[in-house]
């Protein structure tokens, strides 16, 4: 009888004691002295046991979200500060091209920002959730990838041509694709018409395993790589015309429920 | 209400150690306070509402052009935004020891009038200010500082400072009301801004790139 009322017992609070866990789970927020909110930290390919792209929490969501692109029009006006007008970034690389980008690409990377995963302290304070909410994200996303990628990135010098194109067609575009225009049920992102300073940088990053978010592949892929063969690759992807892979309009339909759908579907069934 | 004011006078009190100094602050409250029981009542659609002529005409202008720099311009302001600082005002949100009182002793159902009034006013014409800080500041207003990562203004600030629904209108604004107000949310005095944006921004500012920027706002608006 006693070990009964126990089981009772024990049962009624179960959900108690779960709910006390998540809480402990529930990292507090950290702020400036101003009240700035600061970027946390999660471990990412510098640690043991890191799953690239693992379809989790916020990520999961914005994916699973249905984007309008009505909707991401206005809310965008928070990126446009930084990415300018349009979301064509600026040729000196300090802010990406995102106009064009693949929806799922641009949902992996602002919520591995928010989630700490990729080491991003200036943009945190404006894509916080205090700013934007998960539904903001895919509106954004889908809205960005109905965009026109203009001709008119940044270039690099162009002496090192033929050298990036060696090294592109000799991995990179098993990935990136011939044309730069990438993948998005796979979460790799369109490089055409990206500012050659930006591609420079972030290639960088992910040598060095700066870039904490970065797919294993590719740092094992561009491990060899030198610094000029690094901007040799960055130049020649930089010049690949984006007209030939910018993403038609009519596509915005196609963004909604069932593409971002299949995306997360199709992650999940080859992550099995 | 009136424990309300009671005890914001307390508090200015004993923020001034200055005997003169309170007194000064508690009787403008008193007076604000008895202007506003003694003028009641909305407005018909056009005419100022009695409070603006009576309260808020005095510093901030009764056609929303304010009568001296430290005031800001309401006029043309989007009236969201202006409802949003007002109810801040009464919350404890945003802290002025001026405005407190004064919106705190107003009827809840002016509050809607006196924004729609301002916000109907023709807003103020920028006005000519120094010519290079003026460039200096529009520059920054449309590019910010990449090295830094303050985003430039204009993103959600809109064109020449016109503002939108969610941000609010700068242009034509008073330098030094934008200036101080930028300062504010460095320091942390201000902090009623959305989602810290505000504070992220100025945290980052340099005292120049603020001056400049508030210099170029003021030139700003037709």
């Amino acid at each position: 009888m006693n070990k009964f009322v126990l089981a009772i017992i024990a049962l009624l609070c179960w959900p108690l004691a779960a709910m006390a866990e998540d809480v402990a789970q529930a990292q507090p927020e950290k702020t400036t002295p101003t009240g700035v909110p600061v970027q946390p930290y999660e471990p990412g390919i510098e640690s043991s046991g890191y799953v690239w792209n693992e379809m989790k929490s916020e990520k999961l969501r914005a994916l699973r979200a249905l984007g309008d692109p009505l909707r991401g029009e206005i809310a965008i006006e928070i990126c446009q500060g930084c990415h300018k007008s349009g979301a064509q970034g600026r040729p000196d690389g300090s802010y990406p091209r995102l106009a064009g980008q693949h929806d799922t690409v641009l949902i992996k990377q602002i919520t591995d920002i928010r989630a700490g995963r990729r080491d991003n302290p200036k943009m945190y304070p404006f894509a916080n959730a205090h700013v934007i909410s998960i539904q903001d994200i895919a509106d954004i996303a889908v809205y960005l990838g109905t965009l026109p990628v203009t001709p008119d990135n940044g270039k690099g010098p162009g002496a090192g041509l033929a050298l990036g194109q060696k090294l592109y067609e000799s991995g990179c575009n098993k990935c990136h694709g011939d044309k730069g225009e990438g993948n998005g049920d796979k979460f790799y992102p369109r490089l055409s018409g990206q500012h050659y300073k930006y591609l420079v940088r972030e290639i960088t990053y992910i040598r060095d395993g700066q870039r904490r978010n970065a797919n294993p592949k590719m740092v094992e892929q561009i491990k060899p790589y030198s610094n000029a063969d690094i901007e040799a690759v960055a130049d020649y992807v930089s010049r690949i015309p984006p007209s030939a892979t910018v993403k038609a309009a009519t596509k915005v339909s196609e963004n909604k429920p069932a593409a971002a759908g299949k995306s997360v579907a199709a992650h999940v069934a080859t992550a099995k | 209400m009136k424990k309300m004011l009671q005890n914001y006078l307390v508090k200015t009190a004993e923020q001034f150690k200055g005997c003169s100094e309170a007194k000064r602050q508690s009787m403008f409250g008193v007076a604000l306070a008895a202007a506003l029981i003694a003028f009641p009542g909305g407005a018909s659609a056009g005419e100022a509402p009695q409070v603006v002529t009576a309260v808020c005409g005095g510093c901030h202008g009764a056609d929303g052009k304010a009568a001296a720099p430290m005031f800001p311009h309401l006029a043309g302001q989007y009236n969201v935004y202006l409802k949003k600082q007002i109810n801040d005002f009464i919350d404890g949100r945003r802290k002025n020891d001026m405005m407190t009182p004064v919106v705190t002793a107003m009827k809840p159902e002016d509050v809607g009038a006196v924004v729609d009034y301002f916000s109907a006013q023709k807003p103020v014409a920028g006005a000519a200010g120094d010519a290079k800080l003026v460039e200096t500041g529009m520059t920054f207003y449309q590019e910010g500082n990449s090295d830094t990562g303050v985003p430039g203004c204009v993103g959600c600030h809109m064109d020449e400072g016109a503002g939108n629904k969610q941000y609010p209108r700068l242009a034509g604004q008073s330098a030094m009301y934008i200036s101080t107000q930028l300062a504010n949310f460095k320091s942390g005095a201000r902090t009623n801004d959305n989602g810290s944006l505000m504070r992220s921004v100025a945290a980052k500012m340099t005292e120049q790139e603020m001056n400049a920027v508030a210099e170029y706002l003021a030139s700003v608006g037709k």
